[in-house]
């Protein structure tokens, strides 16, 4: 899916008056482009998304998939949200396999699926528990293995990793390099973590403090498969990361 | 050497099974001597007068007659209870709507409503079945909306984006986000059925336990009203008992509660 965000604005109604939360945005993303959007917290990044995914109007421009307006919540655009928001009352299991049940796919080819999406995580064996058992960053496996099942064209991630420890990060961002590249679906990140940011990405986006503008757009001519967890060491990544980092933080102090 | 385990179920068993002999046993000794007994009748009389209930055979029949008038002004509460507060808790116009008017008839005291039940609905099991009923009603209707309006917008939108139509929504983030609130007003309000219908056999009536209790109490049998005040004690704990198990298993996924986790263990 061709995705073009063609002068898109956003702004809330707050009760100091009106906030503009994204100033009129342009970019045009191509179907299995991994893209990240990294930005200083309150950029606008998440609002970016919330429009792309539907869940919200814009003020201004519009959004177009393959061409068309998107209007409203579309399935061929998937959602990972920061928080896992896995459901309390379903078991692993049935959390994955939701999107399939919404679908109305039967019973037994639902749990053949999850198990096996479960299975590419390393979560086969908990399958039965419940989320409340289940450590962060495997209930943000489940999180992401929920939406990884059905397939969508895009994926939207709202920092996905944020909530989790160092180590547990690169783990998960080596395991969705390595399921990105197995399926290839458009993505879009969105992160804080300029490292992150680099280490998975074909294009890096570099938004300014609110309202949210793009102000770099730099591609990421790192060889695929990578190594997330020595990408540090390479001379292109320490090149792009110094350059848009003098960036960054010049937002970030403002 | 093994220190004293105060968190062992056995021991908590045999404490309170001490505590109740034991407040048993002081009202046995008390009676007679330093409490008159003719208003509060002594242990050993009251299990003689249940044994002589038990033996009776009207005694069954107002025990079928106040348990008839119970389930039916409980499921009739609740039910009406659940499906508004459900409801209007996914139609915010027409909550709106009826807010002041279900704080209002939530504001009337029951109690005064109970002679003109009987104008109303007569001296039958209508009037008691109708008077649980609005007590029953309110209690499961709060809880009801709140526990749909608890539900978190995050599962809400993670369901929508993977397409969920309205009716999905309601029925697999709604109503399972809503269902412990659901079942602790189904909890809370389940005593309050047997006010209901209690209260009204007290206003007119025939039959029931109700009527039995003002029969004895009005003859100044006490030992006979504290029978029946222990039996219509013990059906509310039979009730709420089996109701615990029941949302012991529908709520199977929550994490134990902290106060147990956190007591320290040997």
């Amino acid at each position: 899916m061709l995705l073009r965000i063609d002068g898109v604005a956003k702004n809330f109604v707050g009760r100091n008056g009106v906030v503009a939360a994204l100033d009129p945005v342009s970019l045009t993303i191509s179907p299995g482009e991994f893209v990240t959007i990294v930005g200083p917290s309150g950029c606008g990044k998440s609002t970016l998304l919330n429009l792309l995914a539907g869940l919200a109007a814009p003020s201004g421009g519009q959004v177009l998939a393959d061409g068309r307006p998107i209007a409203g919540l579309d399935r061929r655009i998937g959602y990972v949200t920061q928080q896992d928001n896995l459901f309390p009352w379903r078991t692993l299991r049935d959390n994955v396999a939701l999107p399939l049940e919404l679908a109305g796919v039967g019973r037994a080819e639902r749990a053949a699926r999850a198990q096996e999406w479960l299975a590419r995580v390393g979560l086969d064996g908990f399958a039965d528990a419940y989320p409340h058992e289940l450590s962060g960053g495997m209930r943000q496996r489940g999180n992401i293995v929920r939406t990884l099942i059905y397939e969508p064209e895009v994926i939207l991630m709202d920092e996905p990793f944020g909530p989790l420890d160092a180590q547990t990060r690169l783990g998960l961002q080596a395991l969705l390099l390595r399921i990105w590249q197995q399926t290839r679906p458009t993505v879009l990140f969105v992160t804080h973590d300029l490292v992150e940011a680099i280490a998975l990405a074909d294009r890096v986006l570099l938004m300014s403090a609110r309202p949210g503008r793009i102000l770099r757009d730099e591609a990421v001519a790192i060889g695929r498969p990578r190594d997330v967890f020595f990408i540090h060491d390479d001379a292109e990544f320490r090149r792009l990361h110094d350059g848009i980092w003098r960036d960054l933080a010049r937002e970030v102090t403002v | 050497m093994r220190r004293f385990d105060w968190q062992d179920p056995r021991v908590v068993r045999a404490a309170q099974l001490l505590l109740a002999a034991g407040f048993f046993g002081v009202w046995q000794i008390a009676a007679g001597r330093w409490i008159d007994p003719f208003y509060v009748s002594r242990p050993s009389d009251i299990a003689a007068a249940l044994g002589h209930e038990i033996a009776s055979a009207q005694f069954y029949d107002d025990l079928r007659v106040t348990g008839v008038e119970m389930l039916l002004g409980y499921g009739v509460g609740a039910a009406g209870g659940v499906v508004l507060g459900v409801a209007l808790g996914r139609f915010a116009f027409v909550a709106r709507l009826l807010d002041p008017f279900l704080v209002a008839l939530n504001a009337v005291p029951r109690v005064a409503l109970a002679p003109m039940l009987i104008v109303w609905l007569g001296i039958d099991m209508a009037s008691k079945i109708f008077l649980a009923a609005t007590l029953v009603f309110f209690i499961t209707f709060f809880n009801s909306l709140s526990g749909v309006r608890a539900v978190e917008r995050g599962l809400c939108d993670v369901a929508r984006v993977q397409g969920a139509s309205g009716w999905q929504i309601f029925a697999k983030v709604m109503l399972p986000g809503a269902a412990s609130w659901i079942l602790t007003g189904l909890k809370m309000s389940l005593p309050f059925a047997l006010v209901g219908v209690i209260l009204g056999e007290f206003m007119v009536s025939s039959h029931g336990l109700g009527y039995r209790l003002n029969l004895y109490a009005t003859s100044y049998n006490t030992a006979g009203a504290m029978a029946m005040i222990m039996i219509m004690m013990a059906i509310t704990m039979l009730l709420g008992a089996g109701f615990d198990k029941l949302e012991a298993h529908l709520l199977r996924w929550r994490p134990p509660p902290a106060w147990v986790s956190a007591a320290p263990r040997i």
